[in-house]
Parts: structure tokens; sequence; C-alpha cells
């Protein structure tokens, strides 16, 4: 969005148009019946580019990466890397393909790492697996560059190591250095701090910033933290119950928020500056069921400005200039 | 009589395991007034869960309070016999676990696990019983319908509200919460804090609010303790430490949350881990992470809390006012 010329010369590293994902449910009782986890989720992500998914559980955050890293298969919509359309797998060249040029990090740095492995054996995967490395020698040297770019060296000592010998940080910094280990072009990170403790998380935030520049890679940054995404993005996008409810770059989405569901998180959000003179939250409730969601637009059941037409039709995602969208009639005034 | 509800006294306390004793809590002194809110703040394994366990006098079986005293209306906690102790739970001072969504009874409704702590302490009738549990569950919003339903036809917020309605409702004096917000998404998280912080102005119950997150805890607390590796390294009214943290982990801390509407700068975090407690590192224990640490700092033992001015207590011996690099301005990438 923000060199035209730059964007002309590099396709988008992602594009998603009006994808669509429901799980359908399998028990007799709920027979026909489908978990709405995804609907109508478009939007791009520049080469080089990093756009924040924020949302709170169950808003389809984690699903749209698992259909982005093709973990399932959408529904509908065109999901286009690199700018080549997505096609169903011929082989498992193609599908190799596909997971070495789009990573995923996970948020569990516990259950990411098999316990039984070494840090090594869990490492070495990647580069055997894509051929990346030209013989022991290089793999070796590798490894190293793989341990010690995410901060972990002497990376001869963390090789011998199984993964409970280490600290929750150094886990995940194994889980990024196993993503970075193939050159991917987009990472797709699944809130990959949420379970370190404080003071480590920004350590971990700052070297990923860190990586991001030297690599050259897009992120696609998925957190339920305003602040967080605020920090490591320079787009964000903000789910709620399946949709994007709003989208730009993120300190216009903070500093002037326009769909209500994205003011209440932001006045829920803690905020020391501005929260000893807060204002109480002017919406309560929860997500809705995504079995049988609301009609029309899915906040509307919490919303303080909900119409009567906001329940009969789902508001498209209008363009308000600058890169800005908003699902939201308020918008249209 | 007295304006103190609660006085922790150079208390210790720890476990027993099988590679030696691990002292958990380590000599930590604050006094509680009567309708202050006090949040405690620190990383896992800080201390701050079991100092909540102590003062509720439920440690487990391996851990055991080892010296110091808590002093609740006057009245020490830690020798008192049992059955003291268990008239004062509930109805004096009461727990909302961290836990608290798998804390209720799955096989009981939620009237039935409202008047059961009603029964156990008061005696009352059913109807009685019943007519405390609608009235608890009014306070916090939810519908008296709901006394038949079962934990699993609740959402996560709505469990929790009925855990701080199960623990409001003999109306006592003194509420501890440790990490009651934690699993919680940020809207539900904070309609429970403006609900806890309505409750209080009506009920004028005294809170200690524990949790890692030192963001939340900087909005909603009167003071402010900060716990690291057993021990409390500064305490003092929340918004000075927020605007002039005194203790180098305390800054650093306040490093470790970006922020929503400040200046976008880089932070830094802390670098290293927090240290092992069966054998914590000689002199101030936060030295090896501490970016002003001088070689003094290492040696002798750990310092203790001391008067820093403005009635502010830090537990570290120089000022933070010579240290004019605490500044954190970054380079590089977007930041």
């Amino acid at each position: 969005m923000s060199d035209e010329r730059d964007a002309a010369a590099r396709p988008p590293a992602l594009e998603l148009r009006s994808v669509v994902k429901r799980f359908p449910l399998r028990s007799l009782a709920a027979y026909g019946k489908a978990v709405h986890a995804m609907d109508d989720v478009s939007f791009v992500l520049e080469a080089g580019g990093s756009l924040a998914l924020v949302g709170e559980s169950g808003s389809g955050k984690t699903t749209t990466a698992s259909v982005i890293a093709r973990l399932y298969e959408r529904d509908s919509g065109d999901l286009v890397v690199d700018g080549e359309p997505a096609r169903p797998f011929r082989n498992r060249a193609e599908s190799l393909a596909y997971k070495k040029k789009v990573q995923l990090i996970f948020q569990d740095p516990f259950g990411s790492l098999n316990p039984t492995h070494t840090i090594r054996s869990i490492l070495e995967r990647p580069f055997l697996i894509h051929g990346l490395a030209d013989g022991r020698a290089d793999l070796e040297a590798r490894l190293s560059e793989a341990l010690e770019q995410v901060g972990l060296s002497p990376a001869a000592e963390y090789l011998r190591r199984f993964p409970h010998e280490l600290s929750g940080g150094q886990r995940q910094r194994v889980n990024i250095a196993r993503t970075f280990a193939v050159e991917p072009s987009i990472v797709l990170a699944d809130e990959p701090t949420s379970m370190l403790d404080v003071s480590i998380r920004m350590g971990v935030m700052n070297m990923m910033l860190d990586l991001k520049e030297r690599k050259g890679v897009s992120y696609l940054y998925i957190t339920h933290d305003l602040a967080g995404a605020r920090y490591m993005c320079g787009s964000i996008a903000v789910m709620y119950a399946g949709m994007i409810m709003e989208i730009g770059p993120t300190e216009d989405v903070i500093r002037d928020a326009v769909h209500p569901y994205v003011k209440l998180l932001k006045s829920a959000s803690p905020s020391p500056e501005s929260g000893l003179a807060r204002a109480p939250l002017d919406a309560s409730g929860e997500i809705p069921s995504l079995i049988d969601p609301p009609s029309g637009c899915r906040f509307h059941p919490r919303c303080p400005y909900a119409e009567p037409r906001c329940r009969e039709a789902v508001p498209e995602l209008a363009d308000l200039g600058g890169g800005r969208g908003v699902r939201c009639v308020l918008a249209l005034r | 009589m007295s304006d103190t509800m609660l006085e922790v006294r150079n208390l210790r306390a720890g476990y027993a395991t099988a590679k030696g004793f691990v002292r958990a809590v380590d000599d930590v002194s604050f006094s509680l007034r009567r309708g202050e809110f006090l949040g405690i703040a620190g990383e896992s394994g800080c201390g701050k869960s079991t100092l909540a366990y102590a003062i509720m006098r439920l440690l487990r079986d391996n851990a055991r309070v080892e010296s110091g005293g808590l002093l609740f209306k006057g009245r020490d906690l830690v020798p008192m016999p049992a059955a003291e102790v268990d008239a004062l739970r509930w109805t004096d001072m009461a727990m909302v676990f961290q836990s608290a969504m798998n804390a209720l009874n799955p096989v009981l409704s939620i009237g039935e696990q409202l008047t059961d702590a009603v029964h156990a302490h008061r005696s009352v009738s059913r109807d009685e019983a019943e007519a405390m549990a609608v009235e608890m569950l009014a306070l916090v919003d939810i519908n008296a319908d709901r006394l038949r339903s079962y934990p699993h036809q609740l959402s996560g917020g709505m469990k929790q509200r009925v855990m701080i309605a199960m623990a409001l409702i003999l109306k006592p004096e003194l509420l501890i919460m440790d990490e009651p917000t934690t699993a919680l998404d940020v809207v539900v998280q904070r309609s429970i804090i403006e609900k806890i912080e309505e409750l209080r102005r009506r009920l004028g119950f005294s809170v200690i609010f524990i949790t890692h997150d030192l963001s939340l805890l900087v909005e909603i607390s009167d003071s402010l303790g900060i716990m690291y590796a057993g021990r409390l390294v500064e305490y003092g009214p929340a918004a000075a430490l927020f605007n002039e943290p005194r203790h180098p982990y305390t800054e650093g801390l306040m490093n470790s949350f970006p922020s929503l509407t400040g200046p976008l700068r880089r932070m830094d975090g802390i670098e290293g881990r927090t240290p092992d407690l069966l054998s914590p590192p000689p002199g101030c224990r936060y030295a090896p992470r501490c970016r002003y640490a001088r070689p003094a700092c290492s040696e002798g033992g750990c310092p203790g809390l001391a008067p820093s001015g403005e009635g502010r207590l830090s537990a570290c011996p120089y000022p933070m006012g010579g240290r004019a690099d605490g500044g954190v301005a970054g380079e590089g990438g977007r930041l």
C-alpha cells in the first residue's frame, strides 16, 4: 500500500478473495449444520509487508492461517500466493514447494517440538525434507546458522539438548529457527509469544522483526493483543465471528477505529496511558455461536448502534480509501 | 477499629521437593488497608500464587510457611488452628482461583454450588440460601434462571462471574484473585474487572489481584507490588510505579508491554530468564539480568525492601535517577 511502484513490480505475497471455510458438524443432532469459521475473508498482504490478524478466541484467525497454510482447503474463494492462484496439489512435490514457501509458527512452544527428539534431529528435518543441505558439512553449518540467528549460541550446545531442557522462550526460538530454515517467503505466526513469560516476549518479538528485515519475508501475525499487533505490523485486520470487520494501516485503525467492535476491542485492551480515566465499556456479551451465526452483521446483537437493517443483510467490506475497509453500515454515512 | 485488613510480615514459604526446599516466597512484607485494591505482578514462578495460597492457608501438603506472620484483622493466621481458619475462610476472606473456569463442579448446578458455600458456613434455610444466590448472581449480571444451569452450559466469562459471585456470597472483607481473567478474552476480561470494581465500591471489600499482566494492573490497582524470584522488589502507589519505576525489574517489566496509544518505540523486555529458586544467585536475584548491575550487586545477601521516599519501597539500593541511560530508543526496522 505504501509504494505503488514496488507493488507493481512484485505481486502481493498473499491475496485472499472472499474465502469461506465451514466445518460440517458430524453429530446426528446437528445434521446439515456447520461451524462458519471463515466467511467472505479478503485481504492483501504486500510482499515484504506485515499484516496483523487480530481477534478474540473463536474469531476465525487461526482457521485463516490454517487455510493459508493449506492444512485444510478452503470451501470457496481465491487464495493467491506470490501471484499464483492456489490449486489442488497434484503431487507431493507441489505440496512440498508450497510448504517451503508458506511456513507456520505455532502458539505452543511446548507442544510443537517432539519431546523424544533432540534439537538437532528436530532442526535437521526441514533441511532433509526439502533437500536444502549439500552434504554433512553444509548441514552442520546451516544448523549452526539457523540457531545462531535466533540468538541460541553456541549452537552445538543447543543441538545436543532435548526440548524439556530448554525454557519456553528458547523452545519458541527453536520453532522460529525451524520456520526460517526453509527460507520461506511468507511466515504465518499464530500467537507466537502468548505462551511465553512476559519479560521474554519482547525479545522474541524483536528477533522476529529483525529476521523479517534481514530475510525480506512477509508476515501474517495472529494475535489477540491489539498493542502487540501495533508493535509488530504495518497493517491490521480485525476479525469477529469469522469475518473481517475492519482493515487498514495499523496506526489509522487503532487511532480512529470506525467499526463499533474495533472500538470496543480498543477500549477493553489494557492501556496504562489512557486507562486511569477510561470510559466504561459500551457493549458486553461474547462472541456468538458460529454454528448459527446471527443474521446480518454478526456483531449486531452486541452493537450499541445497531439499526433494524443490521439484522437483515451482511454489510459489505466498504472501501474507505487510504487502504482502509470497514464492514459496517455506519461507515457508509 | 484498625484500618489495616491484612499485614504480611517477613513471610517465608516454600515447597519441599525431591531436589530440596524451594523457597517460593522469601521475606515478603506488605500491608493492605480496608477497601484497598492491591495488585501483585510477577512472572511465572515468582511466588505470587504461593503468597495467595499462604494467606488463604491453602498451601498443599508439601508446602509450608517457614516463618513470618499473616495478620488478618490483627489475628495471625499462621499459627491459627485449622478450625478457626475454616471459620474465617469464605466468610471473611475468599479467593477466586486461577483455573476458575474448571473450578466449578461439572455435575452440580450453579445454584447447588452457590448454596453449598452458604450452607457450609451459615445455618440458613434452603430458601434463604437460594435468595442469597439469586442476589449474588444478579450482582454479576447473571439471570436467576441460570441457577438450574450446569457449568458446561455457560461461557467462560459467565463461569468466571459465577466464581466471583460464589466468592462474594458471604460478603467477605478480603477477596484474593489469582489470575482471574487470564484465560478470558479482553472484552470479557474488561467487563469482569469493571464488575469487580463496581462491587468493591458497593460492598467495600479489599482486593489482592494477582497477575502477570502489569499493564492491566497499573490501570486497576491502588497499590502495586512487584515480585521477582520470591521477593517483593518494589511496592507503592500504582500510578507512581508506572510513571517512575524505582527498581530495574519494574522498569524491565514496563518495557515488556508494547503501548497501544503512546509513542511507538522499540522495547527490549528483559534479557535472560528467571533464576532457579533451588539455588538462587548470590546478592540481588535480579542482578544477572539487570542492565544496571554493578559487581557489588552480586555479592552478599539479597537486598530487602527499603523506603525510597514518597511512601514507596524499593529493593534496589541504587536510585534510578542516576541511570540516565534508561532510554530505550531503538533503531532498525519499523521501530
